[in-house]
């Protein structure tokens, strides 16, 4: 039976709802629409595209035929306002309305922006679109001062993406630390320590409290670095990023049956509490594997795995999500770094600690146990595993056998398959490989 | 599709595999050249070591190396769309060109099968050896422990290799 699917958001949710449903279903119409007037491109390029690694063309992680191929029509720079579940409809900003029989929200998230800060100043970006990148592109100019306001995942590709087109950076930050969501203080000290050789200033513990504007424009900030008697410093600024995260994009929720909590709630088929619409990406709200609650991963990797179940369930195959896990991984130069789960666990008896520290060569590995599974990992430096043991804790192995080994340099997979006692996981790889089952 | 199977229990340690497969990804594709090149040429395939000991001695290392999967995690995870499934092939294939170094798909490979390339500008894993009839990793291998054939033929394989064992 033919069906009509219409997918909201053209970034990794949607792009993966919609190469899924292809993978099953080629008859049934797929639209998709999105608010930008770009084609699909990927957002966590846009930070290499800003230090000049990548050209604009580079953006686009799909071929351009990538829509025909799909049989897929695509609507660029419509906004969509609205959604009717009892019309099983959508109303556009330009009161198109469009039918569907299932739905995706996969509208994304919105970049935070203290409320003492406008990005309708000149000079005051977030990076999230291509829009944005553009803007901060024709900002940059060499010996100019930059300031980047939080040292999360974009911030930190930014400041380095300016340190490299020759801007002067300054990162503030209000945490004790850069990266506090994914890495703790120790590895912080390797990350810090290239920020400073690479000329990268970070305040600690500081925020920017005022912006200063000529014409409109940004020419400085007060920085307050919670000194005590407090006494915020100025600095100039010919572009401020604020990278503060992102908030999810739930309006569309609004004014109907579908559950919002922390972001869209979704259950394991990526289902919202309304039936016919599915909701994916930065804008869901998911099950967290590592932390066992309920979270908003906001993560490129996890919008897509999400997408692409979605798709499989519109396109009525019966396919459930394990959850999500927070990961990341980064890389600037001499820093390779990959992260995931509980970092720093709150609770220090529940949770077991292995650490290996090599600070002499920038080395940091640290992993993250509770009841012999795997909670968490950080790896600094010697990242060529992770997956591995990415995999190991999505499964939930019993890793017991295994310690003195998860974070050995010589750890690679056969010595799971040798440690025995990960049927599931032998049973994967016996499709591959001469394990000799019984 | 045809994939790389490995028999544990033929595999030396030798690490034939590796040599081979670091010189086919060479610029000149000779080992004597292959040697002085800069960056020196990496393998797609590692050998690794068990260190077990007991009832599992006989598995004492094996040829590891990517197994293009049938969904691939680093496919999905790949942030500048440098990876990708080929439909007919079966072939995980990776761009380099595409490639910035995130290390999104290092992070997925729930085989630790996508490394560092060793100047650490990008991603590395086996691409099968497309242009070669077999793979080179496995015309170098001197106990026949490397495979290239359909998963049916290396069960039946494995199978005939069980009977003839429990016959002895």
């Amino acid at each position: 039976m033919k069906k009509k699917f219409v997918i909201v958001g053209n970034s990794a949710a949607g792009i993966g709802a919609l190469e899924s449903i292809r993978t099953h279903d080629r008859q049934s119409s797929v639209t998709v629409i999105s608010d930008e007037d770009y084609p699909t491109y990927s957002r966590c390029l846009l930070s290499y595209f800003l230090a000049g690694k990548i050209a604009e063309r580079g953006l686009r992680f799909r071929p351009d035929d990538f829509y025909k191929k799909m049989g897929a029509e695509i609507i660029l720079g419509q906004r969509v306002e609205s959604v009717e579940p009892e019309k099983q409809r959508i109303v556009c900003q330009d009161n198109t309305k469009i039918d569907y029989d299932q739905l995706l929200i996969a509208t994304g998230g919105t970049p935070k922006v203290p409320a003492n800060i406008s990005t309708e100043t000149d000079g005051i970006f977030v990076l999230r679109t291509v829009a944005d990148a553009m803007g901060i592109q024709n900002r940059i100019k060499p010996r100019g001062n930059a300031v980047v306001l939080g040292g999360g995942l974009v911030g930190m590709k930014v400041a380095f993406a300016l340190n490299h087109r020759g801007m002067h950076v300054t990162v503030v930050v209000r945490s004790p630390h850069v990266l506090s969501q994914m890495i703790d203080s120790q590895a912080a000290l390797i990350v810090m320590s290239r920020l400073r050789e690479y000329g990268i200033d970070v305040l600690t513990g500081s925020d920017v409290t005022e912006v200063q504007d000529l014409n409109g424009e940004v020419t400085g900030v007060h920085i307050d670095q919670g000194s005590e008697p407090s006494d915020p410093q100025e600095a100039p600024c010919d572009v401020l990023v604020v990278a503060k995260g992102v908030a999810p994009n739930m309006g569309l929720a609004e004014e109907t049956p579908v559950e919002r909590n922390l972001a869209i709630v979704t259950n394991a088929s990526m289902q919202t509490t309304c039936e016919n619409i599915y909701a994916a990406g930065d804008v869901a709200e998911t099950f967290d594997i590592a932390t066992e609650q309920s979270a908003v991963n906001a993560l490129w990797t996890c919008a897509m795995q999400q997408g692409k179940i979605a798709g499989l369930n519109m396109a009525g195959e019966n396919r459930q999500y394990d959850g999500s896990v927070g990961m990341n991984s980064i890389n600037f130069p001499g820093v390779d770094l990959i992260s995931f789960g509980v970092i720093r666990p709150q609770d220090e008896e529940e949770y077991e600690v292995l650490a290996d520290s090599r600070p002499e060569m920038g080395v940091y590995k640290k992993l993250v146990l509770k009841d012999d599974r795997i909670k968490g990992l950080i790896l600094v430096n010697r990242i060529d595993h992770a997956g591995i043991l990415l995999s190991l804790l999505g499964r939930k192995a019993n890793v017991a056998d295994l310690k003195g080994e998860l974070l050995s340099d010589r750890f690679n997979y056969a010595r799971v398959l040798a440690s025995g006692g990960h049927e599931e996981m032998l049973r994967y790889w016996s499709a591959g490989c001469a394990v000799r089952r019984k | 599709m045809k994939v790389i199977y490995c028999r544990i229990d033929r595999c030396l340690g030798c690490k034939a595999c590796e040599l081979a497969c670091a010189v086919e990804h060479s610029e000149s594709k000779k080992l004597e050249q292959a040697v002085r090149e800069e960056p020196p040429p990496a393998a797609r395939v590692r050998v690794h070591g068990v260190d077990k000991k007991g009832a599992q001695a006989r598995w004492r290392c094996m040829a590891l190396r990517c197994r293009h999967c049938e969904e691939p995690a680093c496919v999905a995870a790949c942030i500048a769309g440098g990876i990708v499934k080929d439909e007919q092939t079966g072939i995980v294939r990776f761009n380099k060109d595409k490639c910035v170094g995130c290390w999104s798909c290092t992070m997925v490979c729930p085989f630790g099968a996508v490394v560092r390339s060793p100047d650490g500008g990008f991603a590395i894993k086996c691409d099968l050896c497309e242009d070669r009839e077999t793979p080179a990793c496995v015309e170098a291998c001197p106990t026949h422990a490397l495979l290239f054939c359909e998963s049916e033929e290396f069960e039946a394989l494995l199978s005939e290799e069980e009977i003839r064992h429990s016959g002895q």
